[in-house]
């Protein structure tokens, strides 16, 4: 890629303070690095816990990042202060894993969606402001009608496409999704990352798209990176990373996708994950994955491995590789 | 053949409709409060009491330190011996003077003192139209008995409402149903006024120590802390003693002590409140401090400072009362709940009702407030609808 990539992350790191523990710190998100280039998606997958979402907070900085470099269009934005920032948060939306949780229930929707226009003072007029809300209403297929309504009033799926209606109407540039599906029943999962997929069309969007589960990211992403305790260990092209996944980490998690067709079963006899994410207060030496790794060697014990291309925009974190 | 499994018809539109009709917060709010009778009648007796305590005194041919000294101590309802002439009646009062009464219970004179028969334990007062007449109040036993010209006792009694003064009058001779009136208006402005300073300086106090968070709330709290550990009542008073007495001093005693306690409430609410994703979003939307404030943070608290300062409404009642009842409140002649509580404590033996009545007020008072404080908790909030 040429031109410079919409958003860029270098050694992200974040860390937080343990009370009563000493200086000893949370690794939460420790050195991660990727791209995300105009009009693309990268799927962002690891089991709970891995740093996912404290990787997109630290991006859109609900966290202050410990170090690394977090850039926006070129422009660094790690260590802006928050009124600096608020020109930028324009190109930058988020969308929340719990529609119950990340709207205010004393909010109608029509408050909901028009915050960001108030914040920003966007909307020319009352009416200009209306006027955009209620289209973003109809945009994520809701009516004019809910605009009046509160937020306890509707289904998970509606809620959703409110929280859309939101983190799109100042027409952002990157909108990180952090497992906007992941609360909802399957039925309305595919309606809301059809959804999605359209309006990145439509609109040009760029997606950070965190989920815990990889079949759905498949669909959606361009690329897809894995994380495991707060370390990015695979990253690739999307088809490449179902079709010959490298990382044992994500070997297991495929092996972890349930298959519909018993029969069909190819990586069932790859072994699954087993064993507890150790603490990430004090992550194992070496490679982080060995203790649960069932190729581990002395080797992945006492080196921690890089994250090295192996051709074709692959790159992964494994000695054995 | 029918098919079992088709689909059902639904067109687009009609799938994502919502049944229920939309309500504003308000109206929602209201429909729930109204569903429960103890909140309702909270509400009522709020209402009532504050039409007497505004519009009260104004109907009143009495005002609340006018006196009569001649028909002091006379109760709501009495017993009067039947006089000699057709029509009158005689109520002796605690202090052993004798008034005369009609038979509608209007009060009408006290009698004139005639001679004081101090060896027969007896005193004669003169009555009739032109005091022509004469009856003896016998004191030899416990409890007077009167006597008339022939010395022959005025056996026959009636229980008569008092028709002049219809709850009766004090110690001084002054109507205790206007002076009531006058001491709800004091404790009803006391708590309102003590109640919104201290919703908005605990609300805005508690809510941006919360938002803040580390050394700014450390800081915070523990001036609440200081504030809170020295005793209320103590502190109220020395405050009280420094400013000039009356009404004024009393608010603002008031208002510069119990906002700790909602400072502490709203506080607590936030620093929960602000990890909920919802915060989060409006942060990452770009919503200033001001606004996620305001529109998120203390709404989403509303309900528990609504109930906070209901609950801070009977209290600071009950501390006007009390300290106008050791008598640092206000000043008399003025009338307060408490005041009048005091000043009934001298004859409590022989006049009850004095107590009593000023007592109820306040009681009614702080259960209005209570009812009316649980009800709007639980109808302000609208997880509770399903």
């Amino acid at each position: 890629m040429s031109e410079t990539p919409l958003l860029q992350i270098e050694n992200l790191t974040q860390h937080f303070p343990v009370r009563g523990r000493g200086h000893k710190v949370v690794h939460a998100v420790d050195g991660v690095s990727f791209a995300i280039g105009r009009g693309r998606t990268l799927g962002l997958v690891g089991e709970s816990g891995c740093g996912k979402s404290t990787c997109a907070r630290s991006i859109i900085r609900i966290y202050e990042p410990t170090s690394g470099h977090v850039r926006l269009d070129g422009q660094d934005i790690t260590r802006l202060s928050q009124k600096q920032l608020l020109p930028l948060r324009r190109k930058m939306q988020m969308i929340f894993q719990d529609p119950y949780a990340s709207l205010n229930g004393r909010m109608t929707v029509r408050a909901l969606i028009g915050e960001p226009l108030r914040a920003h003072g966007a909307a020319e007029s009352r009416r200009d402001e209306e006027d955009r809300i209620l289209r973003m209403l109809e945009k994520v297929g809701l009516t004019r009608e809910h605009a009046g309504r509160y937020p306890h009033e509707f289904s998970g799926g509606q809620r959703q496409r409110v929280g859309i209606a939101r983190a799109l109407i100042l027409r952002p540039e990157l909108v990180i999704c952090d497992e906007p599906i992941s609360a909802l029943d399957v039925s309305i999962q595919a309606q809301i990352v059809n959804m999605l997929r359209d309006f990145q069309q439509e609109l040009g969007l760029s997606y950070l798209f965190i989920a815990h589960d990889l079949s759905m990211v498949r669909y959606i992403s361009d690329e897809v990176g894995v994380m495991y305790m707060g370390q990015l260990v695979e990253h690739s092209p999307a088809e490449d990373i179902y079709a010959h996944p490298l990382h044992p980490y994500t070997q297991g998690l495929l092996a972890s996708i349930p298959v519909p067709d018993p029969s069909l079963a190819r990586l069932q006899d790859e072994e699954g994950l087993s064993g507890d994410l150790p603490s990430p207060i004090d992550p194992p030496p070496g490679c982080r994955f060995h203790t649960r790794c069932p190729h581990a060697t002395g080797c992945c014990r006492e080196e921690a491995p890089a994250l090295r291309n192996v051709g074709g925009g692959h790159a992964v974190a494994c000695h054995l590789v | 053949m029918s098919q079992p499994w088709a689909r059902a018809a639904a067109a687009g539109a009609d799938r994502e409709r919502i049944a229920a009709t939309p309500h504003s917060f308000g109206v929602d709010v209201w429909l729930r409060f109204a569903k429960k009778p103890t909140a309702l009648a909270g509400l009522i007796a709020v209402l009532l009491l504050l039409a007497c305590a505004l519009i009260g005194p104004s109907l009143s041919p009495y005002s609340y330190d006018k006196q009569t000294l001649s028909l002091a101590g006379v109760p709501p309802v009495f017993t009067a011996v039947v006089a000699p002439e057709a029509g009158r009646y005689f109520y002796i009062t605690p202090n052993q003077k004798i008034i005369e009464v009609d038979d509608q219970g209007r009060l009408l004179r006290q009698l004139p003192m005639a001679q004081d028969l101090f060896m027969e334990k007896r005193v004669s007062y003169r009555c009739g139209p032109q005091d022509e007449g004469l009856v003896y109040l016998d004191y030899s036993a416990a409890k007077p008995a009167l006597l008339d010209e022939a010395g022959n006792p005025l056996a026959a009694t009636r229980v008569l409402w008092n028709r002049t003064y219809l709850l009766g009058t004090d110690h001084l001779g002054r109507d205790i149903l206007t002076r009531l009136m006058y001491g709800a208006q004091i404790s009803l402005m006391v708590a309102f006024i003590a109640a919104a300073v201290n919703m908005v300086i605990g609300t805005l106090y508690g809510g941006i120590a919360g938002y803040l968070g580390g050394r700014v709330d450390a800081i915070m709290m523990r001036v609440v802390d200081i504030i809170s550990t020295i005793p209320l009542t103590l502190y109220v008073i020395l405050i009280k003693v420094c400013l000039a007495g009356g009404l004024v001093g009393i608010i603002v005693a008031l208002s510069s002590v119990y906002w700790v306690d909602m400072a502490r409430v709203v506080r607590g609410q936030v620093l929960s409140l602000k990890q909920q994703e919802f915060v989060l979003a409006a942060r990452t939307i770009g919503s200033g401090t001001r606004r996620i404030l305001l529109t998120h943070l203390i709404p989403n608290a509303m309900g528990s400072i609504l109930v906070t300062a209901t609950m801070l409404i009977p209290s600071a009642i009950f501390m006007e009362a009390f300290m106008s009842f050791i008598g640092i409140g206000i000043a008399p002649p003025m009338a307060s709940l408490g005041t009048m509580c005091n000043d009934a404590t001298e004859a409590l033996r022989s006049s009850p009702y004095q107590l009593f009545l000023p007592a109820l007020i306040i009681c009614l008072i702080m259960f209005a407030f209570n009812f009316v404080g649980d009800g709007l908790r639980d109808s302000l909030d609208p997880q509770l609808k399903r």
